[in-house]
């Protein structure tokens, strides 16, 4: 169901609710919906509540700052979404991202010409990993999570044997995509809506999408429906891989050199952006928009606390209460159907 | 296979799956000791074992929660903030060693049966909450202990765990042999441990057994962080300092051992003997890997291809032994 069809019966609940004694089934269907919007309603609070007395916290630069430190997570987290609400998941991606900031910035050593040949290089890595990804889960039939993590360990292992410490330097080029603006608008900002859009369109409105979907429902019912499964799976992870060289790339503009630790512990951030925008470990669903809000709410609450002059130890908490209460916001629908 | 009755089969298929990481073992040691002799040295082989401990005693744990079905992914935080919590505590003094352990290992219980009451009452994905409350708990050791390595442990502390009796055994090893026991005494020979297992397999009969579910959850999960917090301070002694981040890590080593040994992640399968075989396996894998000469790092890629392999094994094994058993039980699809 797409976010469009569902609007008109949030209303229309939300006037019953509140103009005529509601019912206890109206009452909880008000609450799923809620939970399926808490998210934006979270970022909202969150982008307007503290600009009424931090006055830096106001304004549009604050927020594109905020969009461009988000950035690679955010593509990363689109791509999972999709390996999410198929039903699986992809511990890899952190490491992946990583290996194409080494690999990509040891190309490219600072030279202008390079930064076609990185770019094509990163994402025919993203491709290959992602395909090896896909064809091994489809072969071994072992479980996605298990998978992944040994290419985790793989990946990581092969790019400290390449290197231990930051190598290469970002072209000017990949630069300006990590930290530069055009008239004013970071350049990540576009980039990631143009993804964030063809992500979405390809999620809800096409074919593929749908399959993805419901095979992350009922692997079985949809075998059973003559869809190939293993068909549908190999491209899940593929995007999964070409995101993680998008948001590689974005990375090393960042960081501007080839760090090998530069993609240690994404994997898991990207899990918990998809988790908070409300699509469900246990797939069938998913959306990219949520996954957004979900990035920029994780963005938000960093920088907030960073302009409240919060410790990183202290953000780390938060961090994780944030992790937890989302999480017990939004399992219960769970519940309900068991 | 005329020879073989099919129960016979079923039989033998069922002793290999189960013991097949043993034979594992086995070759992966007879093939070392043919590369060096070294590994023909008890001392030797029982340095590897040691190295092994902080993880092995965590992974004890988190096989019993894998058992019921669930996941536990902030032990390494959890060895991380009570290896760095008893040190601060023991202070460099011998009479703070007593409570030091202890308020570490009621730590530890307490963060495992933060999880557990939150995933017994809410039943949430045990994935994602424990990674939440292993980020929080990273900041909560940063916090308690300024962001850098802190404390000095008591005088006798390493020597005790470290020596070794008659000369081979570390005391280390012994304890972990001795908590592994304790374990499987608990998974093999308890109400509570067939509960474990009837809940992995089927938590709707379980509840309809007249299991008390979240009691079940909330214990198995405090059991995992106090294992933990052995864990941290069984690494302590190993380093004899401890940093904010000295467990990073350590969740997916656990992880590795215990499906090596041949627990699920669906629950219901495997057991405490196979995740101390796994361990063992990596542990010597990993050791073999250096003695060819290759670095660290490759140790990584090795490990990952161990996971992917075992993991692979175990599938082919489950697949063709419930093949095997279908005419009697059909198995449910999961």
């Amino acid at each position: 169901m797409t976010s469009a069809q569902r609007l008109p019966r949030f209303t229309a609940a939300a006037a019953q609710a509140v103009g005529t004694l509601a019912t206890r089934r109206e009452l909880m269907r008000l609450g799923a919906l809620a939970r399926s919007y808490g998210i934006y309603l979270v970022l909202i609070a969150l982008l307007l509540v503290p600009s009424l007395w931090l006055s830096e916290y106001r304004g549009a630069r604050n927020l594109g700052q905020i969009v461009q430190q988000s950035a690679a997570l955010a593509i990363l987290a689109i791509g999972q979404t999709f390996v999410i609400a198929c039903r699986m998941i992809d511990l890899s991606v952190g490491q992946l991202m990583g290996l194409i900031v080494v690999a990509s910035c040891s190309l490219m050593d600072g030279r202008p010409e390079m930064t076609v040949p990185a770019i094509l290089l990163a994402l025919a890595i993203g491709l290959t990993v992602g395909a090896i990804n896909g064809l091994l889960n489809n072969r071994l039939r072992i479980h996605s999570l298990i998978l992944t993590l040994g290419m985790l360990s793989i990946l990581q292992g092969v790019i400290f044997v390449y290197t231990d410490r930051s190598v290469g330097a970002a072209s000017p080029a990949v630069l300006r995509i990590g930290n530069g603006t055009v008239t004013g608008v970071p350049v990540a900002v576009p980039l990631v809506l143009v993804v964030a859009a063809l992500a979405a369109l390809l999620l809800h409105r096409t074919r593929f999408g749908l399959y993805v979907r419901v095979v992350g429902a009922n692997e079985e019912g949809a075998r059973r429906a003559g869809i190939d499964v293993a068909r549908v799976k190999l491209p899940v992870f593929i995007l999964s891989g070409v995101s993680a060289a998008i948001a590689g790339i974005i990375l090393a503009g960042r960081l501007g050199t080839g760090y090998p630790n530069a993609g240690t512990g994404f994997e898991l951030d990207a899990i918990v952006a998809v988790v908070l925008g409300g699509t469900p470990l246990s797939g069938g669903r998913g959306t990219i928009l949520g996954t957004l809000a979900a990035v920029l709410v994780l963005g938000v609450t960093a920088n907030l606390l960073n302009l409240l002059g919060m410790s990183a130890f202290i953000q780390m908490v938060v961090k994780g209460a944030i992790v937890i209460a989302a999480v017990l916001i939004n399992q219960p629908r769970e519940l309900a159907r068991a | 296979m005329t020879v073989l009755t099919p129960a016979l089969r079923r039989h033998a298929v069922r002793v290999l799956q189960q013991h097949s990481i043993w034979l594992v073992l086995l070759l992966l040691l007879l093939v070392s000791a043919v590369l060096s002799d070294a590994f023909l040295r008890p001392a030797y082989l029982m340095n590897l074992v040691l190295q092994q401990t902080p993880v092995g005693i965590t992974a004890i744990g988190v096989t019993l929660v894998m058992i019921s079905g669930g996941i536990d992914l902030s032990v390494g935080a959890i060895i991380s903030l009570t290896a760095v919590m008893c040190a601060i505590l023991m202070n460099g003094q011998s009479e703070n060693l007593p409570h030091a352990l202890i308020l570490t290992c009621l730590a530890g219980t307490l963060v495992g049966a933060f999880n557990g009451l939150l995933i017994a009452y809410n039943r949430v994905s045990p994935f994602i909450l424990t990674l939440g409350t292993a980020i929080i708990v990273y900041g909560l050791t940063q916090i308690y202990s300024g962001g850098t390595a802190s404390g000095v442990v008591s005088p006798g502390f390493r020597e005790t765990l470290n020596h070794r009796i008659g000369g081979i055994v570390p005391t280390m090893v012994v304890i972990l042999l001795l908590v592994a026991a304790c374990g499987i005494l608990v998974q093999r020979r308890t109400r509570f441990g067939r509960a474990l297992y009837l809940i992995g397999t089927n938590p709707a009969a379980a509840r309809l057994a007249g299991l008390n579910l979240p009691r079940v959850t909330v214990i198995v999960y405090s059991l995992s962080g106090l294992f933990a917090a052995l864990g941290g301070i069984a690494l302590l002694a190993r380093a004899g300092v401890a940093g904010t981040y000295t467990g990073r890590g350590s969740e997916f080593d656990v992880l590795a051992a215990a499906v090596l040994g041949g627990t699920t992640f669906e629950g219901g399968h495997g057991g405490i003997g196979g995740t101390i075989g796994g361990l063992l396996v990596l542990g010597l894998a990993l050791n073999l890997v250096n003695l060819v000469g290759l670095s660290f790092y490759a140790q990584l890629i090795v490990k990952g291809a161990i996971i992917v392999a075992a993991s692979t094994t175990y599938e082919f094994v489950r697949r063709s032994s419930a093949s095997l058993e279908k005419p009697a039980t059909s198995r449910r699809e999961k």
